[in-house]
């Protein structure tokens, strides 16, 4: 399992190497100049040109692309244009509040979704399942920040049980959690209740039955462990889009996090920020599908890691 | 009898003085859609970070209340000014202390300034400010160690000396971005300076919390007895206007810009004050005449006289907007008055008129800054472009691209507006068609560019605001390099106890006087 788990991670230095690469290029080649957005509305041209040079932007780019590598390998992603401050600094600070927002909403996610998957997969075509998967469909179509202003002004204004926007306590999470929360679980309620309903079909559940067990005990045990391989590849892929792609819900919500700071460091070209993130997202992905292989090991002694 | 109403004149008279004096104490929560993140007004020009630095900072001079008059802040008395309109005499006030409580502002400290903002090895983003002053230019090129035209006195008194004569220089030292630094305190702060600012404004910095709020508190050693009355104010980050309502209405913001759509309902629940202010911008569509299209000016008198301006404002900004017919903002000293000016009036059958001389032009460009759609006012452009013949495509640039393009004098064409920073023609007129402009207006007429650099150095204010008009007519009337659209008032909305704020016209919302009662 470790030589695996290292075997993985030495393949991921390619893709880390190839992210930052298409990453560098497409900053460079897209127009829009960080010192033109640093200086503002009356950039004269020698200011333009200090600049340029006390960040190193006059460098052949290939220096510039290595002197970040070389950097990062040590650990030091570099400062801000923008802020001065360093980078690892900016992004240790945004992303603790995405994993909160993150995990909080992944919760719902799966509370929600694995129950209403499953009950509408045993109650097949009844008007519970019906009705769930109507509103699942709903909840995917949804935009996001559509269904966040309308909890705002319900939940937030109207009713006043929750605070509308802005992170300064666990109580201003709950409303973000549960917009976030409920779109992904809308996606698992449709997973769930596929893949149950394959597995339900199969002769060892027959044979389950044809025992006597109990019809709780055939879903539970038998089912739903085997149900939940493809649930948690999709599990997985959902947890590493909540980490990196909860842009909109921060920004409606006033949410200080990671999706915030690359929009941010994008609009004012931030390069060194930019690449910061974009490569602490990278790593993030890598290892959360890292993950979802090493469960189903656990999930199905059958599938070998090899 | 008389003695009761004796008392219940005194009792009402006591309640109505009690009501109008300012309470010291609370504090005003405010927002800003975005996070500058840094607080040097020497290196940010937005209008965020201006607005922090009146909180944070002070200026020789400042604009008095809501008005567009200059009165001294960190000066005595108003500087007194040579005939020649060359030598500006200045006395600072004395014992004018830093948020530190410890350092004293003294004459080094506007020498310093000034340098800092010049250096050619900083970030200065408003060099044009203090370019007026001698020896700037060769400062600037490194080719002078400090600036010529700064003359110390003493410790509170200095002269500046301006190359040739320039009639708003005041006013540039009203900017924020000319607020005056400690050389102490910047030096010793080093690169933290610009997240880490120290001032002598009403308000020092407590905390930043990225992306999240920025909390003011009252300054001790302000300068000005007995102000300001708030003990802080709170800027939230709210990236989402509709949001932000929801929050004032919620009641956990002192002060909203209100929505254009929700303009009417606000004002009609009755349960806020409304701030109505003019304010000096102007939104144009502007045409480069560099452009191969573009150049031909019959066809920007075309377009010229097909955007009705009065339905484009309306429908954009209803009470906000007022149709201009200028395009240096009236109140200005120089501008045409409200009303008044050289803009061509909607004329679609005259536009249409020309479009058939004009022949087939085929498809001519706009740019739009940012946006993956188009915006309302470009689609309402488009479509009256349209309507007399004109095939207007407009394609959105993203804005980083669309600011490098801008000033690299590459857009064809563009719906923008132009928040001015001191109340003078020459912030419009110079800015946009000046030599050597960066504004994409392609503007390359000699003689009127030679016109705009005598006007600026005029002394005589009635000729020189006479130039202005004259330059404003060619420009506007007879080139038709720029259309001017309409102008927007600021429209804010507090909660009923915060009074004392002030919306000036240059765009920035003022505190120091306000107070919640």
């Amino acid at each position: 399992m470790i030589q695996y788990i290292i075997r993985r991670l030495i393949f991921s230095i390619p893709v880390v190497i190839g992210v930052t690469l298409i990453t560098f290029i497409l900053l460079n080649v897209v127009p829009g100049d960080p010192v033109l957005e640093m200086v503002g509305k009356y950039a004269d041209p020698q200011t333009v040109q200090q600049i340029r040079e006390q960040l190193g932007l006059n460098d052949p780019l290939i220096i510039q692309y290595l002197r970040f590598v070389f950097n990062a390998v040590r650990g030091d992603l570099g400062k801000s244009f923008k802020t001065g401050l360093p980078v690892s600094k900016m992004i240790a600070e945004a992303f603790p509040t995405t994993l909160k927002l993150a995990l909080s909403a992944y919760l719902v996610a799966i509370v929600i979704g694995v129950s209403v998957g499953i009950i509408s997969a045993v109650r097949q075509y009844s008007f519970f399942d019906h009705s769930m998967m109507i509103v699942a469909l709903a909840g995917i179509s949804a935009p996001v920040f559509w269904v966040a202003v309308i909890a705002q002004l319900i939940f937030g204004l109207k009713l006043g049980w929750f605070p509308i926007s802005g992170y300064y306590s666990l109580k201003h999470m709950i409303l973000p959690a549960i917009v976030l929360g409920t779109r992904f679980a809308a996606s698992i309620a449709r997973y769930t209740r596929s893949a149950l309903l394959d597995v339900i079909r199969q002769d060892y559940i027959r044979t389950a039955r044809a025992k006597g067990l109990s019809e709780r005990a055939v879903i539970f045990i038998h089912a739903l462990k085997n149900a939940m391989i493809p649930v948690v590849t999709i599990l997985g892929m959902q947890l590493s889009g909540l980490l990196t792609g909860s842009i909109l819900t921060e920004s409606v919500f006033a949410i200080p996090g990671l999706g915030r700071l690359s929009v941010w460091a994008l609009s004012e070209r931030d390069y060194p920020l930019v690449q910061g993130v974009v490569l602490f997202t990278a790593v993030i992905y890598i290892l959360g599908n890292l993950i979802v292989d090493i469960s189903y090991a656990f999930l199905n002694p059958r599938i070998r890691l090899q | 009898m008389k003695k009761s109403l004796l008392i219940v004149v005194l009792v009402i008279t006591t309640v109505f003085v009690f009501a109008q004096t300012p309470k010291r104490g609370g504090v005003l929560y405010d927002y800003w859609t975005a996070d500058r993140m840094i607080f040097d007004p020497q290196e940010d020009t937005y209008l965020q970070t201006y607005a922090m630095a009146r909180l944070l900072f002070s200026t020789l001079v400042r604009y008095k209340g809501d008005t567009l008059e200059l009165e001294p802040e960190l000066l005595a008395k108003m500087p007194e000014v040579s005939q020649d309109g060359l030598v500006y005499t200045f006395e600072l006030k004395k014992g004018i202390k830093f948020h530190d409580g410890k350092t004293e502002l003294k004459s080094d400290d506007v020498k310093f300034t000034i340098e800092r903002m010049l250096s050619p090895k900083g970030r200065g983003a408003s060099k044009w400010l203090f370019e007026p002053i001698r020896g700037a230019t060769a400062f600037m090129k490194g080719e002078a160690t400090s600036v010529e035209g700064f003359k110390k006195i003493d410790d509170y008194k200095f002269q500046i000396i301006l190359a040739q004569p320039y009639a708003p220089f005041l006013q540039n030292l009203a900017v924020p971005a000319a607020s005056i630094f400690s050389e102490k305190l910047v030096t010793t702060a080093g690169d933290n300076w610009r997240l880490k600012p120290i001032g002598t404004g009403p308000f020092k910095l407590k905390s930043h919390t990225p992306n999240t709020e920025i909390v003011f508190e009252r300054n001790p050693y302000y300068f000005e007895e007995g102000l300001p009355y708030l003990d802080g104010v709170v800027y939230r980050i709210i990236p989402d206007s509709t949001v932000a309502l929801m929050e004032f209405e919620a009641g956990t913001l002192d002060v909203v810009t209100i929505p254009v759509l929700e303009y009417e309902r606000i004002k009609k629940t009755g349960k806020y004050n409304i701030i109505e202010k003019e304010a000096l911008n102007t939104y144009y569509f502007i045409m480069n005449l560099s452009d191969p299209k573009w150049s031909n000016p019959m066809l920007r008198k075309a377009m010229a006289l097909a955007i009705n301006k009065q339905e484009l404002a309306q429908s954009l900004y209803g009470p906000r907007a007022t149709v201009a017919k200028s395009f240096v903002t009236p109140g200005i000293p120089g501008a045409y008055s409200l009303g008044e000016g050289p803009a061509y009036d909607y004329n679609p059958e005259e536009a249409r008129k020309i479009v058939a001389q004009l022949g087939n032009i085929g498809k001519v460009t706009a740019w739009q800054s940012g946006g993956d759609t188009l915006s309302d006012a470009n689609v309402i452009i488009q479509a009256m472009a349209k309507e007399v013949g004109i095939d207007l495509e407009i394609i959105p640039v993203e804005r980083a691209a669309y600011r490098q393009a801008r000033n690299e004098g590459k857009i064809p064409a563009t719906y923008a507006n132009w928040w001015a920073d001191i109340p003078d023609p020459d912030n419009y007129i110079g800015v946009f068609f000046g030599k050597g402009n960066q504004m994409s207006s392609g503007y390359s007429d000699k003689e009127i560019q030679e016109m705009i650099e005598k006007a600026r150095v005029e002394v005589d204010p009635q000729k020189r605001e006479q130039m202005y008009r004259q330059i404003e007519y060619k420009i506007v009337r007879e080139d038709v390099a720029v259309i001017p659209l309409f102008h927007l008032k600021y429209l804010l909305a507090t909660q009923k106890n915060v009074h004392g704020v002030i919306a000036h016209p240059t765009g920035i919302t003022l505190y120091l006087y306000a107070y919640k009662q």
